[in-house]
């Protein structure tokens, strides 16, 4: 740290340049005769300059920029190697920086042997654009292959960074990037023998850093084609017992990234991967070693037995003196601990040494590992280690303390008034918003699932928002304390905690605090509570800020009414967000639904638990990625599955943008993913999403083209309904046309004849385009085309693209809808073989909710499976209750009762089953 | 041990450094001719110039530096950069393709005319004078019209980097101008 400073001092602080003065200078480039050691100098200031972060304007790097080029053809090696530097650092901002390309070009003819030759090429790679890689070919291929390592190192990097711009060209360099794989180490002694006298003194390296970069140049390549990876895979890594032809450490590693990932993708390899990962283990480089362990214990559904290697590895790696070893290898366990905490256990012993490690990082990766794998009785020991050093970690590592801890509270309930104290200790000390709010989460959970600390946590809490300085977090704990504090033995005991909130806080806080009184004068029972609470709240109408005073007057107005009360207080359902909001967004587009009210029943409903429980799966994947920090093959967070109701109002979106079907009004529903027509391997990938409109229903095809040299004109889908259907087909709206390897979308519009009864059928698809070859020169596509057809699987319109599946209480609505429309109709299943499968088909055909987790049938004889959902376009409700009964050779025989408040929905549920 | 020390004198006072930039239209032979100038070859196979190339050519106590512009389009906004401070201009033009010559004369006028080149010596060459239907001096100076630039030394002659004709004539008053 102190010879950082002093170096920062003297070599930095020395070196302070002022961009006018360099600019100035730059007039020794028009100097003749060039002082090539001035230029030097000048052109090294301008690298330091940007690379310190100072910005140039386009006019003045585009002066400085020709300026440069007046210095090309200069004898000394050392500024043509500057020069170079300089124009790749100054292409990205200066103007007509073509210009040097023929200069440049000359630098890099095959036979020159120059040192400044790999300079050229990286510099080259900036400059040109797509028009010109064609001119530029051969001689990269040549020097992809050259024997020199520099060369072809700097022809392959620069291959990659051409290939975002023109990948066609850069595709048919693959066999000489596979070349430069196999070919044997360069530039030995004998490499450059002569031109070692002609004054060519290049470095010869003896790494293999250009397998490194042909293999990345190959991936890119290949990255499309999983069966080429697949097989590039193979290929490399050699067969079993043979070391295979990498030599490279680097290189290995992302082989074995890349095997990673081709795993993930396809299970059916799985096997064979890992058999190559496994072989990696015993290479004699720590890197591959590293490199291997990951990704076996980052494999899908890894077994114990196929942990163990791996785990001795890194478990050797924990006592090795270097730091970044020890490092990566426990920041893997700790990740692994997440999932099978089990077979991490055999570290144990080694991890505790590591505890009182000089390095922070480490240290809190092996306590927070430790807590994932230990026994109950090391909890106490290890909590009190923790505490000694949270002080001196930064926030990121507390968080990863705090979200150990939580775990354990949930592993070890009889540990929580050590863990509680821990928490409560941490939340006092000083910190920034995340850590607070994985602290107060954590109590959160605790009080949730652990029912001995509610009390003890309450009170942590409530002593908390005393003194919280995160809006947030008090309108949370404010919440948690309305929806718990009335169910403790003393509910009074917070109201007072609550009350002074009312006093101090800021008004978002005052607003919680306010709702959070009302639910304590609604359920508590005790008179004289309510008394109070009605006191307090009365206080509150005089409030400065108005949500509190409306709150304020809302909930006293509750108080004093029961029904009212229940509905908005003890109700515990919710309407979906996402739905809510995109059913508002069309309700305020749409100008004639203006004059009629919002029709709040459209809504689907889902329970509190529901959303919650969606909420919570959010957190904890976000809590995961925490955890492992920034993980390159880790899941990220925010790539979460949209929920159907985001793809809903996303759907609504891209339905909005297309003219012909402006006319037919808002959507009533959309399917909620996309039905695949196609496999996903094949030619082209087709998948429907089904449209519900009040009179029309359009059926909206996605189409890939994953043809790489060919181009699809007036593409169309040709869709014919079966006899009964009681649909017309309109019109399509056909793609002019889908160039290789991109995405298009065909819309099928139908009238529905009778929009009252609800059309089903199913419908027999081909694709039809016309298909043109593209020129591989110049990527165009050629003149003639043929007609062709490609047929594609059937699809079907059911009952559940009707029906959008919405919360209600089974109980209460069944008996209401007692007199409304009824049907009861009995089916046996034989082909089914279990009450689940019964379930999973049935949810999944009706498109309902199933309620109070009937779902999952308990006995393997007899179940009740209770669905409810909204059928779209004001339909109304449908309620369903199946009566199941599964004997062995006989199937499935259900009793199906529907109660809908409109006639046609009963039909339409049973006409699903039949 | 005089005449040593009188040599060094005179080349430390005679021997010069010139700045040359060869603009033209594209295909007009600057590059082949810039390859005749320095090394005495032609090619007939010659890719066009993408941006610029830079030659050196020391003829007796001179050292040319030659700067070979792109004749296409897009670079033609950069040849009054590379013009700025040169000892002379080479205009070359290919004397054989007749219907190049407005081209050529509206982007000639329109360089000179920029205050920055004021009074640099212009030589016009007509390139590819090999060739059967070329056009003589007279009709290239008529047709690009020299005779209307006053504010500066202008040249024309016709040459032929193939043949080789007319070169050393155009080297001569290239190096009057070092």
């Amino acid at each position: 740290m102190q010879a950082y400073k002093k170096d920062e001092e003297s070599g930095v602080g020395q070196f302070f340049q002022d961009k006018t003065t360099v600019i100035q200078e730059a007039r020794v480039f028009n100097e003749t005769p060039i002082s090539p050691r001035k230029c030097r100098i000048l052109l090294t200031k301008i690298v330091y300059l940007l690379c310190v972060g100072e910005t140039f304007g386009t006019q003045e790097a585009t002066t400085l920029f020709f300026g440069v080029t007046k210095l090309f053809q200069h004898k000394d090696s050392a500024l043509r190697q500057m020069v170079y530097l300089v124009i790749k650092e100054l292409s990205n901002i200066a103007e007509d920086v073509i210009m040097v390309t023929s200069s440049i070009m000359k630098d890099m003819q095959p036979n020159l042997e120059v040192i400044y030759r790999p300079n050229a090429i990286r510099a080259l790679c900036r400059i040109i654009d797509g028009s010109m890689i064609v001119g530029v070919e051969r001689f990269f291929k040549a020097a992809i292959v050259d024997r020199n390592s520099s060369i072809a190192s700097a022809a392959l990097v620069s291959s990659y960074h051409l290939h975002p711009i023109s990948r066609d060209v850069i595709k048919r360099w693959a066999n000489e990037a596979q070349e430069a794989i196999s070919t044997k180490a360069s530039g030995g002694p004998m490499g450059y023998g002569s031109a070692h006298q002609a004054g060519y003194q290049a470095v010869q390296s003896n790494s293999s850093i250009t397998q490194y970069h042909a293999l990345g140049l190959l991936y890119l390549i290949r990255q499309s084609d999983r069966m080429a990876v697949t097989k590039m895979i193979q290929q490399l890594s050699g067969n079993k017992g043979a070391s295979g032809m990498l030599r490279s450490p680097f290189a290995i590693c992302m082989l074995i990234r890349f095997a990673a990932k081709v795993m993930e993708d396809d299970p059916n390899v799985q096997r064979q991967m890992y058999e190559l990962l496994d072989g990696y283990l015993k290479h004699k480089s720590d890197m591959v070693n590293l490199e291997a362990a990951r990704a076996i214990c980052e494999m899908r559904n890894v077994t114990s037995a196929e942990l163990y290697r791996p785990i001795a590895v890194l478990q050797l790696f924990l006592s090795s003196p270097k730091a970044t070893l020890k490092f990566a290898a426990i920041r893997t366990l700790a990740q692994l601990a997440q999932t099978h905490p089990i077979a991490v256990q055999t570290c144990n012993l080694d991890m505790e040494k590591l505890i009182n490690d000089d390095n922070r990082s480490v240290a809190t990766f092996a306590i927070t590992t430790l807590l994932k794998t230990g026994n109950e009785a090391s909890v106490d020991r290890l909590m009190k280690q923790i505490s000694a050093f949270m002080s001196e970690i930064s926030d990121e590592f507390k968080v990863i303390v705090v979200n150990a801890i939580r775990a354990l509270c949930l592993k070890f309930p009889a540990k929580q008034s050590v863990m509680l104290t821990f928490l409560s200790g941490v939340l006092r000390d000083e910190g920034g918003y995340d850590f607070k709010r994985a602290v107060v989460e954590a109590i959160f959970d605790m009080i949730k699932f652990i029912g001995d600390s509610k009390e003890a946590a309450l009170a942590q809490l409530c002593e908390f928002i005393e003194d919280c300085e995160f809006t947030k977090l008090s309108v949370r704990i404010l919440h948690l304390l309305g929806v718990e504090g009335p169910k403790a033995p003393q509910p009074s005991k917070y109201i007072r905690y609550i009350y002074n909130r009312v006093v101090l806080e800021n008004a978002i806080v005052r607003a919680a605090a306010v709702s959070s009184l009302a639910k304590f004068g609604v359920n508590v029972a005790d008179l004289g509570v309510k008394r109070s609470i009605k006191v307090l709240l009365t206080r509150c109408l005089d409030d400065v800020d108005d949500e509190v005073r409306d709150r304020a007057a809302f909930n006293l107005k509750l108080m004093g009414d029961e029904p009212l009360a229940n509905s908005f207080i003890r109700d515990e359902s919710t309407f979906s967000l996402d739905a809510l909001e995109a059913k508002l967004t069309n309700y305020i587009a749409d100008s004639d639904a203006s004059s009629a009210p919002f029709d709040f029943n459209a809504v689907p409903k889902v329970s509190k638990e529901q959303s919650l429980e969606n909420a919570l799966r959010a957190r904890s994947e976000a809590v995961n990625s925490v955890a492992t920090a920034s993980d390159a093959t880790g899941v990220d967070a925010s790539t979460a599955r949209p929920s159907a109701a985001q793809s809903q109002s996303a759907y609504a979106k891209q339905l909005a943008e297309v003219p012909e079907l402006a006319s037919y009004g808002p959507v009533l529903k959309s399917s909620a993913k996309p039905v695949e027509l196609t496999e996903s391997e094949t030619e082209y990938v087709v998948s429907c999403v089904k449209h519900i409109f009040a009179e029309h229903i359009v059926f909206q095809f996605n189409i890939r083209n994953t043809v790489d040299a060919v181009q699809l004109e007036q593409v169309s889908v040709l869709m014919s309904p079966s006899p009964e259907t009681a649909l017309v087909e309109d019109f399509i709206i056909p793609i002019p046309s889908l160039a290789a390897n991109s995405s298009g979308t065909v819309y099928v519009s139908f009238t529905r004849e009778s929009p009252e009864e609800y059309a089903v059928g199913s419908f027999a698809n081909s694709l039809k385009f016309l298909s043109k070859e593209l020129d591989p020169e110049s990527g165009e596509p050629e003149e003639d085309g043929y007609d062709d057809e490609y047929q594609i699987e059937e699809l079907d319109l059911s009952a559940g693209d009707y029906i959008v599946p919405s919360y209600a209480t089974f109980a209460t609505e069944w008996d209401r809808l007692r007199t409304g429309a009824n049907a009861q109709e009995t089916f046996a299943l034989t082909a089914l073989d279990s009450l689940k499968s019964a379930c999973d088909t049935l949810i999944e055909l009706l498109n309902m909710e199933a309620l109070g987790g009937t779902e999952a049938p308990t006995s393997t004889s007899v179940h009740t499976l209770n669905l409810s959902g909204l059928v779209c376009g004001g339909g109304g409700k449908v309620l369903t209750r199946a009566r199941m009964t599964y004997q062995s050779g006989k199937g499935v025989t259900m009793e199906l009762t529907v109660r809908a408040e409109k006639e046609p929905a009963t039909q339409l549920v049973l006409s699903a089953i039949a | 041990m005089f005449t040593a020390l009188l040599n060094w004198l005179r080349s430390l006072l005679w021997n010069k450094q010139a700045d040359i930039a060869l603009i033209g239209l594209q295909n007009s032979g600057k590059t082949s001719l810039v390859n005749v100038l320095a090394a005495g070859e032609f090619s007939s196979s010659m890719i066009p110039t993408v941006g610029f190339n830079l030659r050196k050519v020391t003829k007796g106590n001179v050292t040319f530096k030659l700067w070979d512009i792109g004749g296409q389009p897009r670079f033609r906004s950069m040849w009054e950069r590379y013009c700025r401070g040169v000892n002379a201009i080479g205009y070359i033009v290919d004397s054989a393709d007749k219907d190049s010559f407005p081209a050529a004369k509206a982007e000639l006028h329109a360089l000179l005319e920029k205050p920055e080149l004021h009074g640099i010596p212009v030589l016009v060459l007509g390139n590819k004078n090999d060739l059967d239907n070329h056009a003589k001096v007279d009709e290239l100076i008529a047709a690009l019209g020299l005779a209307s630039i006053t504010n500066r030394e202008v040249s024309c002659y016709s040459v032929s980097a193939k043949s080789q004709r007319n070169i050393d004539l155009t080297l001569n008053w290239l190096l009057k101008r070092a």
